[in-house]
């Protein structure tokens, strides 16, 4: 890429189990907040991007409720829908053709008023072979976790750190919906939801909603001292059928491939400084570090045990609290590009992490991992 | 400075109840067919944009997914774009953009929908919000119905007039859709057949009134260097357009429709179009009702605001007229509304390229490609093009 693409700010509201301000408020509050702190007026904006899903919102054709409340009102703009990074992404290509200097990126999830996450993924599996079996993504992602289990054998215990120190993270970010100090036989005791998934390796689902604004880099420059840069990008998806793909190799290592060869990253487990990936289980943290390469295939829990992944330590992965601090389904995604940038910035307050030069943001939809998507991001 | 885009490649299913198919297999039929016409394999594509109305129209969540191995999309980039009714326009902008980027020489754009698998109107219904708008402006005709009222009243054209000039508009796209063999409603219609349908929300009656169909439409969009590699029949993308508006219908002026307005005059700006009633070979303008294409007319500068009706009478927006609209037939005969704007893409594609068969418009070199959607909320435009 010739020209580069930088962020300028993030916003993001205090997630919780319901908030109270609908879909237009909250993405109304977070872009108003937003260009506040810019110091810009929604003039000065070339185009509006948001993310959010019908099923997830309730409404049918999701942006129409909140196109004027965000910002969008006689713009251009577009929706991408179910992963929110697919709207950094498009605001990204956006810049980059030239038409516009800025883009404002907008997701948004109020899960409190959807029907529960195992009723909508349901939805998701095929009418006809799967969904009668009831495969829902706690489902296929416990399928996951047991062919994990049974390849390279870690402990419950292992795997339960993951989420003692996500929650034990979360509790210092003030945006977050949950958080807290607990022992690994709270999370062991927990009953059992789909085995080997315990309720606690689950985070459960949250409203959210965020906003950032991307620049080409002259622009950036000119509105923030403290641009974060876009080095890389990369998505991909697998195969339509779960049992076609390889749930322990699947489009995770494509996307991750894409990103790294666009930002020029050679060893990420060395170059990387900080993760937020999107943690659907306890498990699939430990998963998604090996297929982005951070470590080698079963060796993940161990960099747990190890505390290498703690907030003090070599590779902090979710020093936010990843989706155990919040998980607004479809929002998520875009939450993680903005903790990520707030490491970059040094503006992350209690769960800061020092020396942060190339951090790397990941979001997930879809079956058991369908689709991914990774960002490198760097100052 | 954006790069050149091409499209190398379209292909259009057999639209109306398809009961033949199941979705995934629907949208390979269209996928399957751009490969064809381009002379390309799933292997050769970069990346996919899939896109369609609300997951709530077929029940399925996350539909693009479902699609992924139809499409040819397995261990590809794939992103999904759904902007309600302009859904098909904004899936091409975002092909376009994935080119014009830089990052892509080769994208596949898909869009499609399957109507017949639930209760459309049921599912437009909840477009509105719940809690001032749905109660009384739920599903599609009742706002299209309110804006042709506004927009006649605005401008003091007779009711009569009016009337006559909506039913030569929909005897104009059903004789048209008898040439298309995609098209969905192929019927033979007389003037005095639309005046005696039944009314469906004042004025609108049931020939006023596009159907619901099942239907794909694919396209494959390429970088000028691939474009020029592939040598095959070539249109390019000269300039794209797109506003959204507020979410409160009373919010905004539909009559002179701002959303319109900007998304005409962004296209053409970047297309060099200074005169688009002169400039323009042809127009696939989205008409889901017939009332509201004569509205579209005058906000894409084809006459004055208030003169949408002249078009109709001096047959210029007719076959054989000065600016044909909608040689296809038309959203007004056929609407798988995921895919309705992209079919409108692919039609001006096959005009410029001369690839338009019994429904050609003779030595056709421009041509526009609109759709909307939302609560009478979004507007995009596509120019398009057989010069570079």
């Amino acid at each position: 890429m010739t020209q580069r693409v930088a962020i300028v700010d993030f916003v993001q509201t205090k997630h919780g189990e319901a908030l109270e301000e609908n879909v237009r408020e909250l993405t109304f509050g977070v872009v108003r907040k937003l260009l506040d702190r810019v110091d810009m007026d929604r003039s000065e904006i070339g185009t509006m991007i948001s993310s959010s899903a019908d099923y997830w919102q309730g409404t049918s054709c999701s942006n129409s409720y909140y196109y004027d409340a965000a910002g969008g009102n006689l713009k251009s703009g577009s929706k991408v829908t179910e992963d929110s990074v697919f709207a950094l992404i498009y605001g990204m290509m956006r810049i980059l053709s030239g038409h516009h200097r800025t883009a404002l990126v907008v997701g948004v999830t109020k899960c409190s008023e959807c029907p529960s996450e195992n009723t909508l993924t349901n939805l998701a599996a095929d009418p006809f072979f799967h969904r009668p079996v009831g495969l829902n993504t706690v489902v296929a992602e416990a399928l996951q976790a047991r062919m994990y289990l049974d390849q390279y054998g870690p402990s419950e215990e292992q795997i339960a750190r993951v989420v003692v120190k996500n929650m034990s993270n979360a509790e210092r970010n003030p945006y977050s919906h949950r958080g807290g100090k607990f022992s690994i036989g709270e999370i062991l005791s927990s009953s059992m939801m789909a085995a080997p998934l315990r309720c606690m390796d689950v985070p459960s689902t949250s409203d959210g909603a965020c906003a950032l604004l991307l620049a080409d880099e002259h622009t950036a420059r000119q509105l923030t001292d403290k641009p974060v840069f876009i080095h890389g990008i990369g998505w991909s998806v697998d195969h339509t059928y779960i049992g076609d793909r390889d749930l322990l190799n699947g489009a995770l290592p494509k996307a991750a491939e894409m990103a790294y060869s666009r930002a020029g990253v050679k060893n990420p487990s060395k170059e990387i400084d900080v993760v937020e990936l999107s943690d659907v289980t306890s498990f699939h943290e430990i998963m998604w570090m090996e297929q982005l390469g951070l470590c080698d295939a079963g060796n993940g829990f161990r960099l747990v045990e190890q505390g290498v992944t703690a907030l003090d330590g070599r590779l902090p992965v979710n020093p936010s609290g990843g989706l155990f601090g919040a998980n607004p389904f479809v929002a998520r995604g875009l939450i993680r590009v903005g903790e990520a940038c707030l490491q970059l910035r040094g503006e992350a307050g209690d769960h800061q992490v020092p020396r942060v030069n190339k951090a790397l943001a990941h979001s997930v939809h879809g079956l058991g991992g369908q689709s991914h998507s990774v960002v490198i991001l760097g100052n | 400075m954006a790069q050149a885009v091409a499209i190398v490649g379209t292909g259009q299913t057999e639209c109306g109840r398809r009961t033949d198919v199941s979705y995934p297999e629907l949208v390979y039929e269209a996928v399957s067919r751009a490969f064809d016409d381009a002379g390309l394999v799933p292997d050769d594509i970069e990346a996919v944009v899939a896109g369609s109305m609300p997951p709530a129209m077929e029940g399925v969540n996350n539909p693009h997914l479902y699609w992924a191995d139809a499409m040819g999309a397995g261990g590809k980039p794939l992103i999904r774009t759904a902007t309600c009714g302009s859904t098909g326009i904004s899936l091409a902008h975002t092909g376009f953009y994935h080119v014009a980027s830089g990052m892509f020489d080769l994208v596949l754009v898909v869009g499609a929908e399957k109507m017949y698998e639930g209760d459309p109107q049921g599912t437009m219904a909840t477009v509105a919000d719940p809690f001032f708008q749905r109660p009384f402006l739920a599903g599609a005709p009742g706002i299209f119905s309110l804006q042709s009222n506004e927009w006649a009243h605005r401008y003091g054209i007779e009711e009569k007039r009016v009337r006559m000039a909506a039913a030569q508009l929909s005897v104009r796209n059903h004789d048209d859709a008898l040439l298309n063999p995609y098209a969905h409603i192929r019927i033979k219609i007389t003037v005095d057949d639309v005046l005696n349908s039944r009314i469906i929300a004042y004025p609108v009656r049931l020939l006023d009134v596009c159907p619901a169909s099942d239907g794909a439409c694919a396209v494959i969009m390429a970088s000028e260097r691939m474009a020029k590699k592939l040598g095959r029949p070539t249109a390019w993308i000269k300039g794209v357009g797109y506003c959204g508006e507020q979410a409160f219908f009373s919010e905004g002026d539909k009559v002179v429709w701002q959303s319109a307005i900007n998304a005409a005059k962004s296209a053409y700006s970047q297309a060099g179009i200074t005169n688009p009633r002169k400039d323009l070979d042809l127009a696939e303008v989205y008409n889901p009702f017939t009332f509201q294409e004569m509205l579209f007319y005058e906000c894409f500068g084809f006459c004055d605001f208030g003169h949408g009706c002249d078009l109709v009478e001096q047959g210029v927006v007719m076959r054989g007229g000065d600016l044909p609209c909608d040689p296809s037939g038309g959203t007004l005969c056929t609407n798988p509304i995921g895919a309705t704007g992209l079919q409108r893409v692919s039609e001006v594609v096959l005009h410029v390229t001369e690839k338009a068969g019994d429904r050609q418009i003779p030595g056709a070199k421009t041509g526009l490609a609109h759709a909307m959607g939302g609560l009478d909320q979004f507007n995009g435009i596509m120019i398009i093009s057989s010069v570079l």
